[in-house]
Parts: structure tokens; C-alpha cells; sequence
């Protein structure tokens, strides 16, 4: 997986090329052993980890809080709120920042960042069919740029809580 | 950013908001002069000029209603001030009622909406209904030697003014002051201030004759009741000539008022424009576009970001002192000692700059107290009690968004005082207390704290009633409810759903008020408690911290974090070995002076992660104290006093308990605030004592 996402500079260009229709771009990372996207606009910042503070009674998926230039974020595990297997943190692993709609800013701790990748509606499949139903709320639906399969998140949902 | 004309609407709707509360202010104390038997000209007035600029802001943001209302409201005013109408308790309710409908139709205005609204019709009509009651006419006579060229030039109101005061058979002054041009606004301000404890400055003319170029004389027209050796002692000065003007017939004094009426000397045409029409001439000809003071309304949020700028340079200021330590231990003595110096006066400039925005964000609780004045007299006569509220400390100052927040659970502590507390006045007459309820609303500043207390002469909680009512809502077991201490059995008001009334009417008695007020009391930082006596009355007793924006703290060290503990709850901290702790019932406490200390782990009532590392052989006490409650935390480490700005914690942690927020450390890192309160509260309710009310909370 991670392999066809780092794809050269050239598959990048003709996958911009294939684009059909009206285009939505997404961030795609990896969380455990899958590529995920969420849409790239409601993505304020990729930060490497600063400190964390860790905050005792918090939900079990909440992995902190920290601060980036005066604002205070809460950072999240994505792992956790879906259900996926831990894995120790790496050079690799960010925060994605993002603001939730209550004006709480939530930082969503990922694997490794990819790529920004550009659907055409051909590419995406809005269904939540083949992902555990668990999670589904969060799921958008999928999506298929030249056979790959990423998992497209609601960021919205994710920020909420 | 909004647009523009957004802008200018949004200012024109906090213009206008501040306008109807300084109007209901002026209400409140023209209610009380007329109670007094004695009405102060300058507060109709006041009021006049309130709604006259209130008809003019309408008028240039187009919202119709709002301008009908004022235009109505105005010309009742004029008629007041110009004595065309008599000032009764009527007359003061319907003003009231304007009030009332001046907020309901500028909240409506916020949501751009300009419709008709019933409230804005009643009003109209009640205003019809109070028609002219004109004032018999008295016609004093003009048996003073007042020059006509004086006359000549008074306004309407001005004339009212000295027909009024002659009919109270005051005596009439000249006073001829020179004044030096370039400071003759602020003394004559300054003369009038000092004049109107003997009486009322009806008018100032030019005297004509210059004296100089740089001065001026003006002529002052002041009716008083003092004899002229009196005025001379209190108004006298090199530059002040004081005489009396003499009454044509000496003989006539507090004799019948007869002859010709002094209206019909002469009435000042609308063109004769003079120093002395001057304020009136003003009025005259529609709203001035020019501030009157010179204040800025600034969002609070701005002044947040500009704290956040200040906690940012705190810490850019810690950067400094880490890299002068750096040069030092490299042996650059030169380089350190400059740097030193700059530091030093970087952290006091920033230190004045953090007191300098504090300062802004101050308001004196006047602000909310006068809103309740209006609500006390509101609820008093629904309720058919006849309330005297007194007022103390009001210019005592506190953050603006705690000023924000308060209003309403004060609110609520008001009604349940007017419809629990205070009785009828019949029951009243029995018992031997005064008819009329008192209501005392006191607020002072007590260390890093504003103490505001909310009491009632009424009949006081009816502890055995309240005890009933908790165990039949299935709170509490009778058992249990017979081993509550007095203290807490007066705790039980701030129960959900616990009312000691069960009739339920428009003012109060749902049950909901107390349990939503102190949640919301806890939001801001404070805490309430209850005292009571039957027969005597209640007393609510809020304790707030003076702002939320940025605290001093205790920072200390558990478990390797750095918590927070606002220093505004801390006692004092001792060593926990000296102290000597033991078990008592099942909790570990120590003796401080005398009294039980409970203690609290903080490791352990936070399920700390201590890793591999034993606990610290040496660990310290915080005594934390909340009203009359306290508590020692233990932790591993003091570390010292720092000022923090509090951040919230956000929506996703809004369940975490025992946490206020969080504050940057400086080295990037993020420290928690402790909530004492919470803690004391929960810790507490887990005692022996408390446990009942634990269990009422679960």
C-alpha cells in the first residue's frame, strides 16, 4: 500500500491528467496498514509532534493536548477512533490540524503523510459498503485513483467528538 | 472582517444598548427622587437627552420602531421637564415599561428584524393614555429686579426652571465669574458641581465687558435657599462675585404669588442662539454625530488575543533569560550583563503591559447591579411585595465576561428572595418586621477575590420543609437525611429539581433555579453558600475570582507533569513529613494548627502513570480552601509562583472533571490547571460526612 502511494512523479501528473468531471482534492496518510484521505481544504496544517500533555479522565482516544503557536489543541488518535492497531510512533508520524466546528482545534495523529491525490467523481464510490460498520460515520466513502483504494474520511465527523 | 456598514450597524446597536442602560440607571434614581419627595431636574433631563439621541440613531439606521417609540418617549419628557406634566409613580412605571421595550426591540434589530411588535403598541398607547395632567398653573410673580435682556434670552426649560424654583420660594443670585478661556469648559463644569449643593444654576449669559483677552465673564443666574453669606462661603473665589438680586416688593416674601405670569415677559425665539441656549440649542437641532466621551467599546476577544500576545512574550522572554544563561557559562561576562540588563527591563515593560490590558477589561458590577434594580422592581410589584433593594459597592470592578455571566444567576437569587423569601406584607405586619422587604446586594473585593452577597430580611429556609421535599424526590433516605449536619441541609437548595415551594408560578418556584445557578457560579471560577436563619432572613454568598484572564498559580510537580493550582484558592503549603499524616475514618489527614486537614493524593484521585520510578520520599502539602471548606493536595514538588493565561480545554475534553484548562509552560510545553473547586467538591462528597451528597449527586 504504501508503496503504490509513494508513486513517482510522473504517475502523479498522468493521474492528474485522467481526472474527469469536477475534482476534489484529498490528503491522503497512513494509519496502520491502510491509506486514508480526508479533503485537503479542511486541513489547517501537517505538524511534526511537539510535546504532548497528556490529560488524566480523558477518553482513551484523546491522546493530549498541546500547543501550536498560543493555540491550544486537543490531539487525537486516529487509530483509536477506528478501531485500528496501535503502532509505536515513528519520524513519520504527524498531526493534521484541524478546526471542529465548536472552535476547538483537534490535532489528528496519523501514521505518515502521503500525498494530496485529485478524485474526479469517477474515482470516488460514496458508499461505506466493505468497511466495518463500527467506524462507518466517519467513513465518506472510497476512493479509486488508478486502482488504488484509499478510505476517505469525514473530517467533520472526526472533529466532533 | 464584516463589512462596513455591518460595522456601523453593530456600533450603532452597542451605542444604542449603552444608551438604554444609562437611561434605566437614570430611571432607577428618578424613581427615587420622586419617592423623596423632591425631583432633581438634571435627572429628567438626562433622560430626555437619552432618548432624544436614541431617536436620532434610529433615525440614521432606519429602524422605524425604535424611532416612533423614542419620538413618543421624548415628547413625554419634554412635557416633564418643561413641568407641562407631573411626574408621578405612573408616569416613572410607563418610563420603566420604555425601557423593557427599548432592549426587546434592539434584540430584535440584532436579528434585522423591524416588525410590529405588540410590546412597542402597548407602550404607545399607555403613553396616550397618560395624557397631560398639566400642573395647575401657579403663576409666580416676577417680584424680582431681573433685568428683561435676561429674561429675554431664557429658554423654555430655563424658564420652567426659574418659575419652579421661585414657586419654592427660592431666593435668586447673581454670580458674575471670570473665567480663563482655555479652561472654561471644566470650570464651569466645576462651578455648576459646586453649585448644586445649594442650589440650581438656571442660566449663564456673557457679561459682556472683557476683561482680558484671554478671559471671560459670564453671568450665572442661581436660585438657592442659602442666604448670600452661606453661597459666598461655599461658591467665593478672587474670581467669583456673588450678589443677590433684590425682590422688587421686600414685604412680599412667601406671600400669595400673583400678578403677571413671568412667561408672558418674553420667550426666547428659536433663532436667538446664545452661550448660554447653548446645551438646549444643541438638542434642538438633532443628534450630534460626535461622541460625547472619549471611550473605545473593543471586543473582549480582542483583548484575548492581545493577552495570548502577552503569554507569548512571556515566553519569548523566558528564551532570553535561558540564552544570558548560556553566555554566562560560556564566560562572555560583557555580552551576559547586557543581555541581563535587557531582560530585566523587557519583563517590566511586559509586566506593565499585562496590568495595562487587565486594567481594560475591568468594569465596576454597577453595570449588572442596575440591571437587577429594574428586575427587583419588576418582580416586587408582580408579586405585590413592596422591595427596598440596597446597593453596596457597586463600583467594586471585575472581568467583563464575568460581569457578562452573572447577571442572569443573580437574577435568579433575586426572584427566589422576593417570591421564598420575603413575605406579604401582612405576614410582615405580624412578626413585627417593616412592611416594606429589604434586599441587600453587597459586593467588595476580598484578596484576589469579589465577594457578592445576595440578602434577604424574609422568613429564612424552612430547613425541615426543604429535608421533606429532598427525601420525597427520592434524593436522599429519611435515615440519612437525619445526619445531615445544619450547613448542609442548607446545601440541599442547589439540588435539581429541589424547590422549597410547590407552587409553581411565573417568577420562581420551578425547582430549576438554584442547582443551574451554582453550575453556573462553578463556570466562572467561584463558588456560593447558603446561610440562613428562620425568621431573619437568607444570605447568598458568591465568591469570584477578579478575572479569568490571567491568574497567578502555584505550579508544582506530581508524577513528573507540572500541574497549575490558581494561587487564588491556596492557603499556604507545608511539608508533608513535618506534618506528620495519619488515618482518620478511613481517609489520611493531618493536624494543621489545631483543625483535621483532609488530604488529597493528587497521583492517586488523577490515576497518575509513575512508571517505573517509586513515589518521592519527600512530598508537600497545597491547602487549598473554598469558602469554608479545605483540602491539602499532596505533590511531589513545589516549584514555584508563575502568572498564567488559562486556555480551556475543548469541547472533545469537556467531560474530564478536575481541570480548568490548560497554560503554555514556556519551553513549549503545556501544563493543566487544576479546577480546586472541582476537586474539593468531588473528594469531599466522598467523605464520611459528604457521603450522602455524593450520593445525591450520582
Amino acid at each position: 500500500m504504501v508503496d503504490l502511494a509513494r508513486a513517482t512523479r510522473g504517475e502523479r501528473l498522468a493521474r492528474r491528467a485522467s481526472g474527469r468531471g469536477p475534482v476534489r482534492e484529498f490528503l491522503t496518510f497512513v494509519l496502520g496498514a491502510d491509506v486514508f484521505g480526508v479533503e485537503l481544504a479542511r486541513v489547517k496544517e501537517i505538524l511534526s509532534p511537539p510535546p504532548i500533555t497528556p490529560v488524566p479522565r480523558a477518553p482513551v482516544e484523546v491522546v493530549g493536548v498541546c500547543s501550536v503557536r498560543g493555540l491550544l489543541v486537543t490531539v487525537v488518535d486516529l487509530r483509536v477512533r477506528l478501531k485500528l492497531e496501535a503502532r509505536p510512533n515513528t519520524r513519520r508520524t504527524r498531526i493534521l490540524l484541524a478546526v471542529a466546528q465548536s472552535g476547538e482545534a483537534v490535532g489528528l495523529w496519523v501514521d505518515e503523510v502521503l500525498q494530496v491525490v485529485r478524485l474526479s467523481e469517477a474515482d470516488m464510490e460514496l458508499a461505506t459498503t466493505g468497511v466495518g460498520t463500527e467506524v462507518s460515520e466517519y467513513v465518506l466513502g472510497v476512493g479509486r485513483p488508478q486502482g488504488e483504494f484509499i478510505v476517505l474520511l469525514d473530517l467533520n465527523a472526526l472533529v466532533m467528538g | 472582517m464584516a463589512d462596513p456598514t455591518e460595522r456601523a450597524r453593530d456600533e450603532f446597536l452597542s451605542e444604542a444598548q449603552e444608551i438604554v442602560e444609562t437611561l434605566s440607571r437614570n430611571l432607577l434614581d428618578l424613581d427615587a427622587s420622586v419617592r423623596s419627595g423632591s425631583i432633581d431636574p438634571a435627572l429628567i433631563n438626562e433622560a430626555f437627552r437619552a432618548v432624544h439621541t436614541l431617536k436620532g440613531l434610529a433615525g440614521l439606521f432606519g429602524a422605524q420602531r425604535l424611532g416612533q417609540m423614542s419620538h413618543r418617549l421624548e415628547d413625554l419628557l419634554d412635557d416633564l421637564r418643561l413641568g407641562r406634566m407631573v411626574l408621578g409613580a405612573e408616569v416613572v412605571d410607563t418610563l420603566f415599561v420604555s425601557v423593557d421595550v427599548y432592549g426587546r426591540l434592539l434584540a430584535m434589530e440584532r436579528e434585522g428584524r423591524d416588525e410590529p411588535t405588540p410590546a412597542v403598541d402597548d407602550l404607545l398607547a399607555r403613553l396616550d393614555k397618560l395624557g397631560s395632567e398639566a400642573p395647575s398653573k401657579s403663576t409666580p410673580d416676577s417680584e424680582y429686579e431681573l433685568e428683561p435682556g435676561l429674561l429675554a434670552v431664557l429658554t423654555e426649560y430655563e424658564e420652567h426652571r426659574l418659575r419652579a424654583n421661585l414657586e419654592q420660594k427660592m431666593r435668586l443670585y447673581r454670580l458674575r465669574v471670570e473665567f480663563d478661556l482655555t479652561t472654561i469648559d471644566k470650570a464651569l463644569e466645576d462651578m455648576k458641581a459646586r453649585a448644586k449643593r445649594h442650589g440650581e444654576i438656571i442660566t449663564y449669559l456673557p457679561a459682556g465687558e472683557a476683561t482680558s483677552a484671554d478671559a471671560i465673564e459670564l453671568d450665572l443666574l442661581m436660585a438657592s435657599r442659602d442666604d448670600l453669606a452661606t453661597l459666598i462661603g461655599a461658591l467665593g473665589a478672587d474670581n467669583v462675585v456673588i450678589e443677590e438680586i433684590p425682590r422688587r416688593r421686600p414685604s412680599l416674601v412667601g406671600g400669595e404669588p400673583s400678578r403677571a405670569p413671568l412667561g408672558e415677559i418674553s420667550v426666547r425665539g428659536a433663532e436667538s442662539v446664545t452661550p448660554g441656549g447653548a446645551q438646549d440649542a444643541a438638542l434642538d437641532q438633532g443628534p450630534s454625530l460626535r461622541s460625547l466621551t472619549q471611550t473605545v467599546r473593543v471586543d473582549i476577544r480582542k483583548l484575548d488575543a492581545l493577552m495570548n500576545v502577552v503569554g507569548e512574550l512571556a515566553i519569548v522572554r523566558g528564551s532570553i533569560a535561558r540564552l544570558a544563561e548560556r553566555l554566562r557559562a560560556e564566560g562572555q561576562r560583557q555580552l551576559t550583563t547586557e543581555i541581563q540588563r535587557l531582560h530585566r527591563s523587557f519583563e517590566r515593560r511586559l509586566a506593565e503591559m499585562q496590568a495595562g490590558i487587565l486594567e481594560v477589561r475591568m468594569v465596576p458590577l454597577g453595570q449588572v447591579f442596575d440591571r437587577l434594580a429594574r428586575v427587583v422592581r419588576q418582580i416586587g410589584r408582580e408579586m405585590q411585595k413592596e422591595i427596598r433593594l440596597v446597593i453596596t459597592g457597586s463600583e467594586t470592578e471585575i472581568d467583563k465576561l464575568i460581569v457578562e455571566e452573572l447577571s442572569d444567576p443573580l437574577m435568579h437569587m433575586i426572584r427566589n428572595a422576593i417570591d421564598h423569601g420575603i413575605e406579604t406584607s401582612s405576614r410582615r405586619a405580624e412578626v413585627g418586621k417593616p412592611p416594606a422587604g429589604t434586599i441587600a446586594l453587597n459586593a467588595y473585593q476580598k484578596g484576589n477575590h469579589v465577594m457578592i452577597e445576595v440578602e434577604d430580611d424574609g422568613r429564612g429556609i424552612d430547613e425541615q420543609a426543604l429535608l421533606e421535599k429532598v427525601v420525597r424526590l427520592g434524593k436522599l433516605d429519611a435515615d440519612d437525611a437525619a445526619e445531615l449536619s445544619r450547613e448542609e441541609v442548607l446545601g440541599l437548595v442547589f439540588l435539581p429539581g429541589v424547590s422549597t415551594r410547590d407552587v409553581v408560578n411565573e417568577t420562581s418556584g420551578r425547582g430549576v433555579g438554584m442547582d443551574i445557578v451554582k453550575t453556573n457560579i462553578g463556570r466562572l471560577g467561584g463558588i456560593i453558600d447558603v446561610q440562613s436563619e428562620p425568621g431573619i432572613g437568607t444570605k447568598m454568598t458568591i465568591t469570584l475570582p477578579i478575572t479569568l484572564a490571567i491568574v497567578s498559580a502555584l505550579m508544582v510537580h506530581v508524577a513528573n507533569q507540572v500541574f497549575a493550582i490558581p494561587l487564588s484558592t491556596v492557603t499556604e503549603a507545608l511539608s508533608l513529613e513535618s506534618a506528620g499524616s495519619r488515618m482518620l475514618d478511613g481517609r489520611e489527614v493531618i493536624t494543621l494548627r489545631g483543625a483535621t486537614l483532609p488530604l488529597c493524593r493528587l497521583d492517586r484521585v488523577l490515576v497518575l502513570e509513575r512508571g517505573r520510578r517509586p513515589p518521592p520520599r519527600k512530598s508537600y502539602v497545597v491547602v487549598v480552601a473554598l469558602g469554608n471548606r479545605r483540602l491539602g493536595l499532596v505533590v511531589d514538588h513545589l516549584i514555584g509562583q508563575q502568572d498564567i493565561v488559562i486556555k480551556p480545554l475543548g469541547r472533545s475534553l469537556a467531560s474530564v472533571r478536575g481541570f480548568a484548562g490548560a497554560t503554555e509552560l514556556g519551553d513549549q510545553r503545556v501544563g493543566l490547571v487544576l479546577d480546586a473547586a472541582a476537586i474539593v467538591d468531588e473528594v469531599l462528597s466522598g467523605s464520611d460526612v459528604g457521603r450522602e451528597r455524593g450520593r445525591l449527586h450520582g
